[in-house]
């Protein structure tokens, strides 16, 4: 079902375009100083696992243009609380206790000091003396494991309990098995590596109220956070939270957002924290680091009967995750399966949420299994996948729904799949990139031109469009004098244009202009609470409620205009900045005449406020689909490879704004065809610090490095989301790495996990 | 502390400025022009890219101290009298931006590559902005929205 | 910390010689803002080099004279390299794919730090001499002689490189530059220089091969066993394999960026690319 529309779907400029392009868009280190405002530096840790035995401040108190000086010895209020617990703790990526004695990872705090400038703070590190006691430290995943080894840091085990959800009968599936494939797979340590290094001021405004300032794609998160950790009200806390430059998973509540806090509070004057390039790079967190082992059973006509999965994550020092969001656990329906996930903790920097979190390293896996499992039967991995891949109305038995349904209700609801574009997605992906001509087979190569080896590869993924449980949302529209509107959202605004698709779906609801609508964000206090703007909700989820809100707006525009025009109010149409009768486009009245009209028995003109707040029917969360395919080629006497051509295809639904949405794509794209060959934060294996803390040796891909992605929308509409739209925004990485590592694996005949360096490629290729 | 005089988009600016600082530093925190951002603060993402006498540097890596007599041209002074420079409005036109972090080092040095060649190829602006990052992965689009300005430019 | 803007040389020579080892010389301080952090303490004076006039390229007695803190940008653009034998020198310039930095980095920077750059490399192909100043006077170092190690090089306190000069290389010489990245905007993990004078029947009268960032030490190195391969022989595909193979003999760094053997075969890339693009050049003379 589609219906007309005149704003979405159309590729309108972002509402924020004109501040982006003049650089007067304020990212959180980029507002004014506070008057009286100190500035923060941060002591770090050079061992991955020690305890300070020593500590003495009192030279670095005493210099000049210091205010405060912030250790393990502070009161600080809630430290150890919300550590032990899981989920209801929304922030469960933030250190544990603020600061402590115990540091667990290279770079965790030691010290925070405030200064009357950057410079100063600076000097007083330099004179804190400390004196640590090293602990042993653990840096591997199945290390950590093993009973007997160090503990990681000083409270709960070094493994989270699994989380395990079985159906059928396993057993009994891989004994139907014709074949049983085993494979094991891991990937390496992506940093999210925001342009923007972030920046936090945080000032009490009196002893019972403190104002934060950071960017952030969590407000209500964040000031949750603060909330609960330091024991506050939520009358007592406002968050403004500037747009990020870029976030990708990694400005939620941070701990050093906490820090500035508590700085502020001790040296009882506005503090701003700036982190630095390395400081970003190696103290906050990146993405879990994998280890995966997968088991499927397939019979000789390449139906699949059974699948295990086994996700290790490698958790770092404070990552507290244990489930990803398994969506890609479905996509293959099997009559019997087993996915476990274990959440690992290592001394290593935090890991936690990125961009594609689960779905991308739980994808690379599977659809390398299913690639091995197709060349097991010989057959075509497209026409392989076109057999096995889930469609509409399949049970999930993984869906993080069920989890929680399970979790706060102790009920175990059967949730299916509302709508699926992926076999379409297959096919002219396949079409795209010209499967037909350039598969050749296994282990036939697509081309081979002197060194040079050609392969093609495609991989399938799927991702959440939001999870109900992250709460409610409110959404307030304002329609002023002259017809025109404010809209308040308290979405995050991190570069996938969720102010702008927003406001044109209200603009889609109310007729009027883009244009016509200022969206107002960022502010606890004044925005109705919206989820945490992560896992792709902002079309799919939020925009139900922007949609609510515009219908209640309008049903109080159009009774106005009915009193106006003498006419039923269920007759009446709004379009073009107007109102009139349907059929009759020339009995009308405009928006902007029937709200500055004075209605006689008041007096007085109107003012209209639709809004809604609502929540989410957990059986209605649609998933997006994900086709990529990927043309590479391996110089064999270089050892490099080179993406020829690459095609994404995606089911998001309605696509409602299509630059917006191939923009999410591409970068998408090159964020993870960073993480396949460039991208990989190095680890010292003997200390555990990071060996490339910048853009130096940390290398995203740049203009010259890769082809622009071929991208194509199979816009299947989704009963559920708004103008049949589902989400994008984080599914778009998922599936990129395993298509690239399947057309490496085509051109050369080995498989290879990422990063695929030169290096890798080397040993695959050449030995001694 | 050295008293220094910039010329930031024709208007000449007093500050104080140390010898470490960079003019990338300077132009934001003493002058308060924030539109240059800094994401690396060691020439590796070209978000501080400003003009210096028509070229293109990274501001990160000047001295403000170093700075004095030249004509520095930030973001700010690409908007005259308000109106937008065509990059600017190809920008918004074409979505060259997602997060916006590192547009205004993009347009600048797209000012400098159209300055000096008004109808530059594909491969000629992905070489002016081969030093500028953009994590959001926006480059199809900048490309195309520098070649968009260069004709409408040419158009006026 | 103090900064100096110095004018002419005698008052840069008193100043570095007034601050001794605590004064730093800074040319187009891409290398030194980019390092502040560490370099910021130990520092009392910055002398800005880069008002001395110094900047300039000119034929002069039959050597390319290239002042110290000429611009990479200015290198490239010029007149004198834009065709011929000293073409090489915008080749390797335009290696570095950022327009930026090669509008501040300085050959000067680049000799001195002459880790992980390409113009040292190239310098040292082509018997490059370094010209030191001081307040005791000017001395001269060849390219061999000059660099000991990363940022480690000759220079004395108080001296500073003013300029370098570059043989006019005979006719018939070729010039071709390799270089091996992680992605198009990076330093180099391993490149190589080759300068080759061609002569009757493809012969090669002279070879010269500079191989950089490739060893432990960092800074480039001619590779003798390479160029004796190649000298005195007609040049065919073989016969660069040949050099190849020889240059990647050489004792190759392992670090996280790329292993010794894999530097070890990309050398072997490198000076084979850098050789066929000399042979070609050498034929066409453009
Ligand atoms: C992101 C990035 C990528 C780069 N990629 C490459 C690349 O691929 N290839 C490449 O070749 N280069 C590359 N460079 C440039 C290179 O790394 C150095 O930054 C540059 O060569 C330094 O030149 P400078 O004039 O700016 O030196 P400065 O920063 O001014 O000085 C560097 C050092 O040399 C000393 N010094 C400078 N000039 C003199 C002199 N005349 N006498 C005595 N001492 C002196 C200084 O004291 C200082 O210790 C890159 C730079 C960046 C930032
Ligand atoms: S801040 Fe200057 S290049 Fe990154
Ligand atoms: S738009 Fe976000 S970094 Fe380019």
């Amino acid at each position: 079902m589609t219906t007309e529309t005149t704003v979405v779907g159309k590729s309108l400029p972002l509402i924020d375009g004109y501040e982006k392009v003049t650089g007067k868009l304020k990212y959180a280190g980029d507002l004014p100083a506070l008057q009286r405002m100190h500035h923060a530096k941060v002591l770090r840790s050079p061992y991955a696992h020690a305890r300070i035995k020593h500590l003495d401040t009192g030279r670095a108190e005493a210099l000049d243009g210091v205010s405060a000086v912030l250790t393990y010895r502070d009161p600080i209020i809630g430290t150890k609380r919300t550590c032990g617990q899981v989920w209801t703790d929304p922030s469960f990526n933030f250190r544990g206790p603020l600061i402590s004695d115990e540091v667990c990872f290279v770079g965790d705090e030691v010290a925070a000091v405030s200064a009357v400038d950057e410079d100063t703070a600076k000097e007083a590190l330099r004179l804190i003396d400390v004196d640590f006691e090293e602990l042993p430290a653990v840096f591997d995943m199945e290390e950590a494991m093993k009973p007997g080894a160090p503990r990681v840091r000083p409270w709960g085990k070094n493994y989270l309990d699994s989380s395990l959800f079985a159906w059928g009968d396993i057993e009994q599936g891989f004994k139907k098995a014709d074949y049983i494939i085993e494979n094991r797979t891991t990937m390496g340590n992506q940093q999210h590596a925001p342009l923007d290094r972030n920046a936090c001021i945080a000032h009490w405004d009196s002893e019972q109220h403190l104002t934060i300032w950071t960017s952030t794609q969590a407000l209500f998160w964040l000031r949750d956070a603060i909330c609960e950790f330091f024991e506050l009200s939520p009358r007592q806390v406002r968050v403004h939270s500037t747009p990020t430059g870029g976030s990708f998973g990694l400005w939620w509540a941070n701990n050093f957002m906490f820090i500035a806090r508590a700085l502020a509070r001790k040296a009882r004057r506005p503090v701003r924290f700036s982190l630095t390039r390395d400081e970003v790079q190696t103290t906050v967190k990146r993405r879990e680091r994998p280890i995966t082992d997968i088991r499927l059973g397939v019979k000789k006509d390449g139906t699949l009967v059974a699948q295990s999965h086994r996700h290790l994550l490698d958790n770092g020092a404070y990552g507290n995750k244990f489930d990803p969001y398994q969506s890609v656990a479905d996509l293959y329906t099997t009559e019997h399966g087993r996915t476990e996930f274990i959440g690992v903790s290592t001394n290593l920097l935090t890991a936690g949420c990125m961009r594609g979190v689960g779905d991308l390293t739980l994808a690379f896996a599977i659809e390398q299994a299913i690639d091995l499992a197709a060349e097991k039967v010989n057959m075509d991995p497209v026409e392989f996948r076109l057999k096995n891949v889930w469609k509409t109305g399949d049970i999930l038995h993984t869906s993080q729904e069920v989890v929680f349904a399970k979790l706060m209700f102790n009920k175990e609801p059967e949730i299916r799949l509302t709508s699926s574009g992926m076999h379409e997605c297959l096919r002219k992906g396949a079409e795209l990139i010209g499967w037909k001509d350039k598969w050749k087979g296994w282990n036939e190569p697509s081309a081979v031109d002197g060194s040079r080896r050609r392969g093609v590869g495609c991989a399938l993924s799927t991702h959440i469009s939001g999870l109900p449980f992250f709460g409610y949302n409110g959404i307030v529209i304002k329609v002023n004098s002259d017809g025109t509107m404010a809209l308040t959202t308290g979405i995050g605004r991190m570069g996938q244009g969720g102010d702008t698709t927003q406001a044109m779906v209200a603009a889609e609801v109310l007729g009027v202009k883009l244009e016509d609508i200022n969206v107002i964000d960022g502010d606890s206090e004044v925005c109705p609470h919206t989820m945490v703007t992560y896992g792709s909700n902002g079309m799919h989820m939020v925009a139900r409620a922007t949609r609510a809100a515009a219908e209640d707006a309008k049903r109080q525009i159009l009774d106005l205009a009915a009193d106006a025009l003498e006419a039923n109010a269920e007759d009446l149409e709004i379009r073009d900045r107007r109102i009139f009768v349907k059929g009759s486009p020339d009995t009308g009245i405009g928006l902007k005449e029937l709200m500055s009209k004075p209605i006689y028995e008041y007096l007085a003109s109107p003012e209209i406020i639709g809004r809604a707040s609502q929540g989410v029917d957990f059986t209605k969360s649609g998933k997006m689909m994900i086709a990529d395919f990927c043309e590479a080629e391996v110089d064999t006497r270089t050892c490099q490879v080179k993406i020829v051509k690459f095609v994404a295809v995606h089911d998001s639904g309605t696509i409602v704004n299509p630059a917006v949405c191939e923009n999410q794509v591409a970068g998408g794209m090159y964020q993870s065809l960073g993480f396949c060959f460039t991208e990989h934060l190095v680890f010292d294996d003997e200390t555990g610090a990071i060996l490339n803390p910048n853009f130096m040796d940390y290398k995203l891909v740049g203009p010259m490095d890769m082809p622009d992605p071929i991208i194509h929308f199979v816009q299947v509409y989704d009963q559920d989301g708004p103008f049949g739209a589902k989400g994008i925004g984080e599914g778009v990485t998922c599936a990129v790495p395993a298509a690239v590592a399947a057309a490496v694996r085509n051109a050369i005949g080995v498989w290879i996990n990422p990063p695929i360096t030169p290096d890798k490629v080397m040993a695959a290729l050449h030995r001694g | 502390m050295k008293a220094i005089t910039l010329n930031i988009n024709g208007e000449k600016c007093r500050v104080q400025a140390r010898p470490h600082w960079s003019l990338a530093y300077t132009i934001r925190e003493k002058v308060g022009l924030t539109g240059t951002k800094t994401g690396c603060e060691m020439g590796t993402c070209g978000s501080c890219t400003v003009l210096l006498d028509g070229q293109p540097i990274f501001s990160c890596l000047k001295m403000a101290v170093d700075a004095e007599g030249h004509e520095i041209t930030t973001i700010e002074g690409l908007e005259k009298d308000g109106k937008l420079h065509p990059l600017q409005q190809a920008f918004i036109e074409d979505h060259g931006m997602q997060c916006g972090f590192c547009t205004p080092g993009m347009i600048v040095a797209g000012r400098a590559l159209l300055d000096e060649n008004p109808r530059p190829s594909e491969q000629q602006v992905r070489e002016a902005i081969a030093g500028h990052l953009c994590r959001c992965g926006t480059y199809a689009r900048i490309v195309r929205s520098i070649l968009h300005a260069a004709e409408m430019s040419q158009n006026r | 910390m103090e900064y100096y803007s110095p004018t002419d040389l005698k008052e840069a020579y008193a100043l570095l010689g007034r601050y001794g080892a605590s004064a730093i010389p800074v040319a187009g301080s891409t290398f030194f803002m980019g390092h502040r952090e560490e370099l910021f303490d130990e520092v009392e004076a910055v002398v800005d080099i880069k008002r001395l006039g110094l900047s300039y390229l000119r034929l002069e007695g039959g050597r390319l004279k290239i002042g110290a803190t000429t611009t990479l940008a200015g290198i490239q653009k010029s007149e004198l390299t834009a065709r011929g034998v000293f073409r090489i020198f915008a080749d390797t310039v335009s290696e570095l794919n950022i327009k930026e930095v090669r509008n501040m980095a300085t050959i000067g920077g680049e000799v001195c730090i002459a880790g992980e750059v390409d113009m040292p490399t190239t310098l040292l192909a082509y018997d490059a001499d370094i010209v030191i100043g001081s307040s005791k006077g000017t001395r001269v170092l060849s390219m061999q002689k000059f660099h000991r190690g990363y940022l480690n090089n000759a220079l004395e306190t108080g001296e500073i490189v003013i300029e370098v000069q570059v043989p006019q290389p005979r006719n018939g010489t070729g010039g071709g530059f390799g270089k091996f990245e992680r992605t198009a905007a990076d330093l180099p993990i391993v490149n190589a220089c080759v300068r080759m004078a061609l002569g009757k029947n493809g012969v090669a009268d002279e070879v010269a091969i500079a191989v950089g960032a490739a060893t432990a030490a960092g800074v480039p190195v001619r590779v003798a066993a390479a160029e004796k391969a190649v000298t005195g022989k007609k040049v065919d595909d073989a016969l660069i394999a040949e050099a190849a193979e020889a240059a990647g003999a050489i004792d190759c760094v392992d670090d996280f960026r790329a292993s010794a053997r894999l530097r070890s075969r990309w050398v072997r890339c490198a000076v084979e690319d850098a050789m066929k693009k000399a042979v070609a050049h050498a034929r066409t003379g453009d």
